[in-house]
């Protein structure tokens, strides 16, 4: 009992924190500095706490006499989790003087952030359906409530709204598929699936295949796929910038831990059924999430539309994994903290230029960035040459695996079509550099402020780079394939 | 240096360094050299100094972080064993030439900075997808992945997987080189690139495509490529031609030398593909002096630019009458250019139009004509600069100062001695060339 609290407890913190901020923000006298302090604190005691329990790969589950075997804590979940508090660490200490400079942010902001932590990382120890749709609507309800935060401002309450009708309706799919799952199978509980899939003949699994079927429509409406992509770039627009951030690197990861989850372990004999859908699907969401990119004028809308392509390459994975590849889960897993890190790191600087200012972002505002501020331009280069895949960064490393991956499986013209996506990317990130570099600035250098904020986005672009090239020769620093062991260990562990 | 000292010319790969990189996808961090990359790796050695000198006028502080970064990119590209590894640097010596084309060049330079991005990308993800599909096969057969090169080459293809793996690889080192009609990007980029990147651009950086093409062509491929050699023949006869006509009609002389190199990089290409001893001797012994000789003209290009502001023909003349010593070295190393002999530029094409005539008539006649064609835009183009009536620009102006004497005076004698005894440095490769030659033509032969 004892040893199960002490796994729970990482989650219990998040909850915990969040009640106390809830509580802190209504004293008078204290500042949205000393908040944002405190949320941190709580997050960096479970992030600490999940450090300590990864790596050993137990599977148990969570108070298994009160819930069953709703809660599974293995390897898997943990490493999800440490992503989860290290974005919202990462989102709230970079924004630190965003939060200051927009006076519409009060104490329960930081409250709701920490809420919705606490929703993905139940999502990430989900080992029943139900659970997993309470764990997805609790960080849902989070994000639409910090998206729309921002009331007088008629563009966020207009993503906002836009972003809760379609999301819960897409929610109720969710709710639908399980009722259809406990209709064939008797319970929800995916240990329980996985045995009623295993020993069936695919005919009887009708019933089965449309429930997760809509499962899957949920799920990718919330990872912006086309044809479900057409909130995502008014969404993230509308929305503050470590709110973007936030959504863009942390709460994706979350939706593809349940994804993950479903595809491997609830559904895992009978995966190869959607294979030809997700394809259709990947092609459409590599075409359309490009075409979307590339008309952006806005560098926050360009980052929504590239962040449909990522979504779109790490679809080229999961379909690789219908097709039996060894490669593709543990790819999938890179790629995803590849993306993190560079994702969390682009749109950390453009949170950190918007504390600064408060004009819009063109590219066009972007000239002479690299006189302005070199040192934020050079972080900024390295961010968008790891998102585009440029060699000696992570995000190369992330797309070799995905690509070998499919190329395993079977999917060559999948392959080849990710690389062509890929050669598109080129376009919209190089034309960011470029604007960065290319033209001359009226406005003479200013010092870069040493705080919390640069320096955090400086090791992140110093991570993305060691993650491309770096060795394991150094000793105690794991180098480019220490990420992809931590990936395989964490794959090993799901069950 | 010391590392020709120490080369065995009779050896194969040596000083061949591992550490591992990422061990489970088998990735290393794997480099060696042989004669093929002694040579450009002797090149990058010996312009480098003269650019750092010539950078030393030039009061920027971000000259000095690209140009280490090419350096790396280049002497990377030429030592890496292993496929990824290659093409890491492949793409690493594109980022530097992108941001010194896009902040310091001039014209239109942004645009042309994307372009030659573009299009130099859209040939390497080509060549990614072919790598990528190699390391599985490999992966298949064998149950372990590897990119080094020793590994991948045990493995055979079937013949219509290899045409399209083959055509990946060629995409990339075509665009690079550029064969005609992948060129576009060329004379836009030469024309806005400033100097220090035209010199890397033309002396180094078009070679690694000819590079690619000789160590992962034909060390992965050797029966693929037959296939695709006539079309290359053909397509590098026609740039020959193509190049030198719009050569002789250009005026602005960064893009007139632009024309003048995609010329003679089709003249070694093709001198590759005719696959005989002769002409691939010729080949490497001209990328050695082509290098030499485009980077002394690309220099003088720049002296030019900084002395008359202006690089076009119309308004240049006369420089002869006020600056001698300048002349003397914009005339010598057009000349080598144009393949005068004494230089080694006339050694190699020789080498190369006996490999033409030993393989068809034809092709050694057209073969022939770029060597006349050399020689009209040359001359042509000094008798309209350096000599005839001054022109108003070129009233008052400095000659050569010891620094720029210093670091052009190198160029020169690599040129003098390479043309007036190729016997020096043949011994160096000739060996490497013959058994590589022997290989290919008996892997030839046994399919047939």
């Amino acid at each position: 009992m004892m040893a199960e609290l002490f796994y729970a407890l990482p989650m219990a913190i998040v909850v915990l924190g969040a009640f106390v901020l809830m509580l802190m923000s209504n004293i008078e006298g204290i500042n949205l500095n000393r908040l944002n302090l405190v949320a941190v604190f709580f997050l960096m005691i479970s992030l600490v706490l999940e450090f300590m329990s990864f790596g050993s790969t137990h599977e148990v589950y969570l108070f298994e006499e009160v819930f069953g075997d709703s809660f599974i804590l293995d390897d898997f979940a943990t490493m999800f989790d440490l992503m989860f508090t290290a974005g919202a660490i990462l989102t709230l200490l970079i924004n630190n003087d965003y939060f200051k400079s927009r006076d519409y942010i009060s104490g329960e902001y930081f409250a709701l952030i920490l809420f919705s932590v606490f929703g993905m990382m139940m999502l990430s120890h989900a080992h029943e359906l139900v659970t997993a749709f309470i764990a997805l609507e609790i960080a849902s309800l989070s994000v639409y409530t910090l998206v729309g935060y921002h009331k007088n401002n008629r563009i966020s309450a207009e993503a906002m709204m836009k972003y809760m009708v379609l999301g819960s309706m897409t929610g109720a799919f969710f709710m639908l598929g399980t009722a259809m799952i406990y209709g064939a199978v008797g319970s929800t509980a995916l240990s329980e699936i996985a045995f009623y899939v295993n020993n069936r003949e695919v005919e009887e699994l009708t019933l089965v295949i449309v429930g997760a079927s809509f499962i899957m429509v949920t799920i990718m409406f919330k990872i912006g796929a086309v044809p479900f992509h057409g909130w995502i770039v008014d969404v993230y627009h509308g929305a503050p910038y470590p709110i973007t951030m936030f959504m863009a690197s942390t709460f994706k990861i979350a939706i593809f831990a349940i994804a993950l989850r479903l595809y491997l372990v609830g559904f895992a004999s009978i995966n190869s059924f959607w294979t030809e859908i997700l394809q259709v699907i990947t092609i459409l969401t590599l075409f359309g999430g490009s075409w979307l990119a590339i008309s952006q004028n806005v560098v926050k809308r360009m980052l929504a539309g590239s962040s449909i392509v990522h979504s779109g390459y790490l679809l080229i994975g999961i379909s690789s994994l219908g097709l039996d590849s060894e490669l593709a889960a543990s790819a999938i897993m890179f790629y995803l903290i590849a993306y993190f890190l560079s994702a969390a790191g682009a749109f950390g600087i453009l949170s950190f230029i918007a504390s600064q200012s408060k004009k819009q972002m063109r590219y066009e505002d972007f000239k002479g960035f690299a006189h302005r501020r070199p040192y934020m331009a050079l972080l900024m280069s390295i961010f968008m040459l790891s998102l585009a895949g440029f060699p000696s960064t992570i995000g190369f490393l992330g797309k070799f695996y995905i690509f070998t991956s499919a190329i395993e499986s079977g999917q060559i013209m999948l392959a080849g079509l990710g690389i062509l996506i890929a050669f598109i990317s080129v376009f919209y990130y190089f034309k960011l550099i470029a604007m960065m570099y290319f033209y001359p600035s009226e406005i003479p250098q200013k010092k870069l402020p040493i705080n919390i904020s640069t320096i955090l986005i400086a090791m992140m672009g110093l991570i993305v780079v060691w993650g491309g090239i770096g060795t394991s020769l150094i000793p105690f620093i794991p180098g480019a394939d220490g990420f992809i062991d931590i990936a395989v260990q964490v794959i090993r562990s799901l069950r | 240096m010391v590392v020709v000292a120490k080369f065995d010319p009779n050896g194969g790969m040596q000083f061949i360094q591992q550490s591992p990189w990422i061990v489970n996808s088998g990735m290393h961090y794997l480099v060696g050299i042989d004669a093929l990359s002694l040579v450009i790796l002797l090149l990058i050695a010996l312009l480098m100094p003269p650019l750092y000198i010539y950078m030393l006028h030039e009061r920027r502080k971000g000259y000095w972080y690209n140009m280490m970064l090419l350096q790396t990119g280049v002497s990377g590209a030429v030592l890496s064993l292993d496929l990824v590894l290659f093409y890491l640097f492949w793409e690493t010596m594109l980022l530097p030439i992108f941001i010194m084309i896009g902040k310091y060049g001039n014209g239109m330079h942004q645009y042309n900075a994307m372009k030659i991005v573009l299009m130099t990308i859209l040939g390497s993800m080509s060549m990614l997808f072919s790598i990528l599909y190699i390391g599985y096969v490999y992966y298949d057969t064998t149950g372990v992945w590897s990119f080094a090169l020793s590994d991948l080459t045990t493995i055979t293809f079937e013949a219509q997987t290899s045409i399209w793996l083959t055509a990946g690889f060629l995409l990339a080192f075509a665009i690079k080189i550029p064969l005609v009609g992948f060129h576009t990007w060329m004379a836009p980029a030469y024309g806005s690139a400033p100097t220090p990147a035209v010199v890397i651009l033309s002396a180094i950086m078009a070679k690694l495509g000819i590079y690619g093409i000789w160590r992962f062509g034909y060390g992965l491929f050797e029966t693929t490529l037959s296939y695709y050699a006539p079309i290359i023949i053909i397509l590098a006869l026609i740039g020959l031609l193509y190049y030198a006509i719009r050569a002789i009609t250009e005026d602005n002389l960064r893009k007139m030398f632009a024309y003048s190199s995609g010329s003679h990089l089709s003249l070694i290409a093709l001198g590759l593909f005719l696959e005989n001893q002769y002409a691939w001797s010729g080949s490497l012994y001209f990328i050695a002096t082509h290098a030499l000789a485009s980077a002394g003209i690309f220099f003088m290009i720049g002296l030019t630019y900084k002395r008359f502001k202006s690089v076009h023909i119309s308004e240049l003349g006369g420089i002869a009458q006020v600056a001698p010593r300048f002349t003397f070295f914009f005339a010598f190393f057009a000349l080598s250019i144009a393949g005068l002999p004494g230089t080694g530029g006339f050694v190699a094409e020789l080498l190369i139009i006996i490999g033409a005539f030993s393989m068809n008539f034809w092709v050694g006649v057209f073969t022939a004509l770029s060597m006349v064609s050399a020689m009209l835009y040359v001359f042509w183009m000094l008798q309209r600069t350096l000599f005839g009536k001054a022109h108003n620009s070129c009233q008052d102006i400095k000659d050569l100062s010891f620094r720029e004497v210093l670091m052009l005076l190198p160029l020169v004698v690599m040129l003098l001695v390479t043309g007036i005894a190729p016997s020096l440095f043949t011994p160096f490769f000739e060996p490497y060339l013959a058994t590589t030659l022997a290989d290919l033509l008996q892997s030839i032969g046994g399919l047939k």
